[in-house]
């Protein structure tokens, strides 16, 4: 059982619902507030930290690179800019646990970080 | 003046950024302590902040700006952002990006009254058409507050704010008229419904009570350096704010879309209204990523925004608008505690920039269309721009979907000129 976090700022639930469409009984998905969130998985409560805001690394990531540090956080997409599907699963293979992207982007990168994390 | 002003703020900023004392961008701020602490080089600090400005600046401010000629603040400062981190750092840092900071300001001015003028050389002028694009958000930004009640509390409770705004709205319409001994006093409509409509949100929020059981982190003691650090740059900060302030009073610059709008068809009291929202849902944005990373923002929580609208002389707003910047200094410990008394506020917060991003989508985008119709009537118009929109979705590179709107309505504009010459456009009579 993989357990995901939704922290970040913006459009949670839906974030949350695109998750569990692909992970279905595989994972468990708990939306929380950015700093709950970035605290699961600093205590080891949650394995992944998924969240969107506007520039893909502010709100998202802010409170993800201030408790757990940016070597654990990755920026998957920004205004303007998709990361590759290749860069992307190259993130996680270095061990990144907290990914930050826009909302517009939801749909396209969720899918690649959720298949690589539960092959 | 208008020069000296953007090139003020220009400088300042750049030098702000360079410092790493205060970045707008809400995405490059976490990663400004990586690199002051040393955990990130130079190269990647300066690549990361362009990856994440540069689209915004081309993509979204400047179009905004060109449709209203007022310019967006996102032009300047993501601008700004780029230029202090890209150049060297210590003394010669500071001399460097300040000059091309101002540079940068004063050129912003210079470019906007150069694409307009060059606009209206053309064969065919569409400037006046342009200015529809605004048209939607002027009617419709009092529905925001119904969206963020809608996202909080379910559609049910955002039918009945909207429905209570609604009613505001037309009974003001008809008789929101008083005569107060001499003076004649008119309520505007939508100011009216939009204030309805943010107090019914306020009070949703505020009575949202905490998670007992949720483990809170004390923000402000874990990073109580950080909060120091910024303390310690408020004189900088006070002036950021006042330059910004003036500017706005003088109507060169606005803080986001809506306002630039309003302000732009002279709806200065929705304007501030606007603004004043806006800051609300930017506290807790601000608040939490200026305390985990010890860097503030140059406009703060953008409430400089909402002074300078409302004061009217430069000089004042000047001086209110440095001293509103460092009471939110001031009071950044405080704020923290009470968000963590008021969780609903926070998540208020949220909601209401990820409502106002909705419906700017959506207005700009209708906006674009009208103004795309009206200069090329009979479907060329609404072809070119819905045909953008549709295929900036299948992008790897799409633009802001907030921009597609008049970016799509300059290109028409220069669609039909060239046309024009090619002889496959006749302008209407």
């Amino acid at each position: 059982m993989i357990r995901i976090v939704v922290g970040g700022q913006i459009d949670k639930e839906r974030i949350a619902d695109i998750i569990r469409k692909i992970g279905g009984d595989k994972i468990t998905v708990q939306i929380k507030s950015d700093i709950e969130a970035a605290m699961a998985i600093k205590t080891n409560q949650a394995d992944y930290y998924f969240g969107a805001c506007n520039t893909g690394g502010g709100g998202a990531l802010a409170m993800a690179i201030a408790l757990l540090g940016m070597p654990l956080c990755a920026t998957v997409s920004m205004p303007g800019n998709i990361r590759s599907d290749k860069e992307i699963i190259g993130e996680i293979e270095k061990g990144k646990k907290a990914f930050g992207f826009t909302p517009q982007h939801a749909e396209q990168v969720i899918p690649v970080i959720m298949n690589k994390i539960l092959s | 003046m208008k020069y000296i002003i953007m090139a003020l703020i220009g400088a300042l900023a750049s030098i702000l950024a360079n410092k790493g004392v205060a970045v707008f961008n809400d995405g490059l701020r976490p990663i400004i302590p990586e690199y002051l602490e040393g955990r990130m080089n130079k190269k990647a600090l300066a690549a990361t902040s362009f990856a994440l400005g540069f689209g915004l600046v081309i993509g979204f401010g400047i179009p905004v700006s060109i449709a209203a000629s007022i310019i967006l603040i996102h032009s300047v400062l993501l601008g700004t952002d780029i230029i202090g981190t890209w150049c060297p750092e210590g003394k010669k840092g500071i001399v460097i990006s300040g000059a091309i900071g101002a540079l940068y300001g004063a050129g912003l001015v210079a470019g906007l009254k150069f694409i307009v003028d060059a606009f209206k050389l053309l064969p065919v002028n569409f400037l006046p058409q342009l200015g529809q694009v605004g048209t939607p958000i002027v009617a419709a930004f009092a529905v925001f507050p119904a969206l963020v009640v809608g996202y909080q509390y379910g559609v049910k409770n955002g039918i009945i704010t909207l429905i209570i705004s609604f009613l505001v709205r037309q009974f003001v319409q008809y008789y929101g008229h008083f005569v107060i001994g001499t003076a004649k006093v008119a309520l505007n409509p939508e100011g009216m419904a939009l204030l309805t409509g943010m107090i019914i949100m306020i009070i949703y929020a505020v009575r949202e009570k905490p998670d007992k059981d949720s483990q809170t982190v004390d923000l402000v003691s874990l990073f109580s350096d950080r909060v120091g650090r910024i303390k310690k740059n408020i004189p900088y900060l006070a002036v950021m704010g006042g330059l910004v302030a003036a500017a706005t009073s003088m109507s060169i610059v606005a803080g986001d879309p809506i306002s630039l709008n309003l302000l732009a068809k002279g709806k200065n009291v929705e304007a501030a209204l606007t603004a004043l929202a806006r800051g609300i849902g930017f506290v807790p944005l601000v608040a939490t990523t200026a305390i985990a990373t010890g860097v503030y923002g140059p406009v703060g929580m953008t409430f400089v925004f909402v002074v300078g609208i409302l004061i009217k002389s430069p000089i004042i707003a000047f001086i209110v608008g440095a001293i509103t910047i460092s009471l939110e200094v001031l009071l950044l410990s405080a704020l923290a505690k009470f968000l963590d008394k008021f969780p609903g506020m926070k998540k208020c917060g949220d909601n209401i920039r990820t409502a106002m991003s909705k419906v700017l989508e959506i207005a700009l985008l209708v906006g674009g269309m009208m103004a795309a119709n009206a200069m090329a009537p009979g479907g060329l118009g609404l072809f070119v721009v819905i045909g953008l929109y549709v295929l900036n979705k299948t992008s790897k590179k799409p633009i802001v979907d907030m921009a597609v709107g008049p970016v799509g309505a300059i290109f028409v504009g220069i669609l039909i000129n060239v046309l024009y010459v090619l002889g496959l456009y006749l302008p209407g009579k």
